[in-house]
């Protein structure tokens, strides 16, 4: 079954939160660069992406500046980062149901400055 | 046991261990297919103050393949959703719990379902309710009439069930994993050079009196099989059927919250199409694996159908006992009647007025030909017993599927590929000496079947 035909839960008060979430490097470096906390798995630094410039749907072309309610809806997930391979910036994000690979040398690098 | 905490990564996560799964023409109401898939193995019905309960972040599905390659046309999924009502105190109930709504049942679980079909999903219910745990007379006291309630009728003829109920696998788990030792058969075991049986003994069902959850959906055959399926000859008649349990890929212990963060995509961590396939079938290395992916991709392990490790061990296990069956094994035949019945279906032309082949894909699926009408004399043994409305077309809950694969590997069934060949008179015989009778909560004749979940006053005891 395709990743992308999930379901739901049953409806409850958190499923408001349960739409895929997306993340991106902007909005990934600037939860670094705010949390103290820079470990590899970066849920807690979740806090720090709630303001109201989140960026848009996260792919290795680039990011979109986005902003509004229905980004601070998504920037409310907790976003898990898996660095790969600290060297090359290989990375895994993963958020709500989704996973984007991110190859970033500059955030790895901020991110491991933190450990 | 059938599926029951049979791969090393799933034996550490019960909650999306698979254990059985089911699929028959309804006996009560011919229309439809019922789907049983067990998760939640060897529940100890005292098992509280936590009682038993699905996965919240578990994707469990049941699948079914209707063309033959191995690949879901529609598929079935639940998702649940665990509620407290009242989370300053520890008890799972604060008094009698008289219906699913009960105020006094404190920690309760819901579910929602969903279908997929061609690749668009529907939901056929957002909240269900499932019933709770039977914990015993003061908490539970009309526990069949709690389990009756949450037996939900959906539109479209759609009855779904989702919660405990009584384990109906029969199995000397006891004996079969002290090297494949079968009580009825036990002084004619090796005994590794020991004197330790003198004698037979009567088999011991190591499953009985212990639960499972159950997620059982009876559904019109007419949505399930292709346009126009129409007698037993007809292809298009044949399913196959399986069950996954799939996790998001990442799992995060957050110690500020205390609870786990999943997330991520999911992906499957269970499957179980035919009973004991990655039990006995699949070595051990490779099981985590097989668990990960789908029916379609078995020919990856095609060998170990073709030469199954059980049937070559027989022999030395139980030395002059199967003569015929170690000329096989030294052969090297391949063995074609394992690979029909686990991976491709029988045939027309094997088994008079009886075919369930989904065609050359090699895929372990549950097979069903949901032309051939419900038994109204049933034979445990199914095929073997002459019964085609039994395993392996389809399961029925009371099939003694262990006898029946055991006598497969023994050879009993070789000659319907190679008629030279003779099995050994004690290849008819092997059993672990269980009957449906070993299952003390008797089986039910309407949906959903398995019988009713062991209460904890009263079991152990």
């Amino acid at each position: 079954m395709p990743a992308e035909n999930l379901p739901p839960g049953p409806a409850g008060p958190a499923d408001a939160g349960d739409q895929l979430a997306e993340v991106s490097r902007r909005s990934l470096l600037r939860g670094a660069a705010g949390a103290g906390a820079a470990g590899l798995a970066a849920s807690s630094l979740i806090g720090a992406f709630a303001g109201p410039a989140l960026a848009g749907p996260a792919h290795q072309g680039g990011s979109r500046p986005q902003s509004g309610p229905e980004h601070d809806g998504r920037a409310r997930q907790d976003v898990i980062v898996h660095l790969r391979d600290s060297r090359s910036g290989e990375m895994d994000i993963f958020a709500g149901t989704s996973h984007t690979k991110v190859r970033d040398r500059e955030l790895a690098a901020r991110l491991v400055s933190e450990l | 046991m059938s599926s029951h905490r049979e791969a090393p990564e799933v034996s550490q996560d019960p909650v999306a261990d698979s254990t059985d799964l089911y699929a028959f023409v309804s006996p009560d109401r011919p229309d439809t297919v019922t789907l049983i898939a067990n998760y939640v193995p060897l529940q100890q019905p005292a098992g509280g103050p936590n009682f038993y309960e699905f996965g919240d972040d578990v994707l469990y599905e049941i699948h079914i393949d209707n063309n033959g390659d191995g690949r879901a046309d529609i598929t079935y999924q639940f998702r649940f959703r665990t509620e407290l009502r009242d989370r300053d105190t520890f008890l799972y109930n604060t008094g009698p719990i008289l219906s699913v709504h009960s105020t006094a049942w404190n920690r309760r679980q819901f579910y929602s379902v969903h279908r997929v079909r061609h690749g668009k999903r529907s939901t056929l219910a957002p909240r269900l309710a499932c019933p709770p745990c039977n914990i015993g007379p003061l908490s539970t006291p009309h526990y069949g009439r709690l389990a009756r309630e949450a037996t939900h009728h959906l539109a479209g003829g759609i009855r779904v069930f989702a919660g405990q109920r009584a384990e109906g696998f029969y199995v000397d788990l006891g004996s079969i994993f002290d090297l494949a030792n079968l009580r009825p058969f036990q002084n004619l075991h090796n005994m590794f050079g020991m004197d330790v049986f003198s004698g037979p003994a009567p088999g011991v069902n190591g499953a009985n009196r212990l639960n499972v959850h159950s997620i059982a959906i009876q559904v019109p055959k007419r949505d399930l099989v292709r346009a126009g399926a129409h007698g037993v000859t007809d292809e298009r008649s044949v399913i196959g059927v399986w069950t996954s349990a799939s996790r998001q890929r990442v799992r995060m212990w957050d110690a500020d919250r205390g609870e786990n963060i999943n997330s991520g995509p999911f992906r499957q961590v269970s499957r179980l199409g035919n009973p004991l396939v990655n039990e006995v079938v699949i070595p051990v290395g490779k099981k985590d694996f097989w668990n990960s992916l789908p029916p379609a991709d078995d020919k990856r392990f095609a060998e170990y159908f073709a030469h199954p490790e059980l049937s070559s061990l027989l022999p030395p296990l139980y030395p002059g006992v199967f003569p015929n069956l170690a000329k096989l094994v030294a052969s090297k035949k391949a063995r074609a009647d394992i690979e029909a019945i686990l991976l491709t279906g029988i045939p027309a032309g094997l088994i008079p007025g009886f075919q369930n082949s989904t065609g050359q894909v090699l895929a372990d699926m549950l097979r069903l030909n949901t032309a051939v009408k419900p038994s109204s004399s049933p034979n445990i043994l199914g095929l073997l017993g002459g019964d085609l409305a039994g395993f392996p077309n389809g399961r029925r809950v009371f099939d003694d599927v262990v006898t029946v694969e055991l006598r497969a590997l023994a050879g009993v069934t070789f000659p319907l590929v190679d008629s030279s060949f003779t099995p050994d008179a004690a290849a008819s015989k092997v059993t672990d000496g269980l009957t449906p009778a070993s299952v003390k909560a008797p089986f039910l004749d309407v949906f959903p079947y398995l019988g009713v979940a062991y209460d904890g006053y009263h079991n152990p005891s």
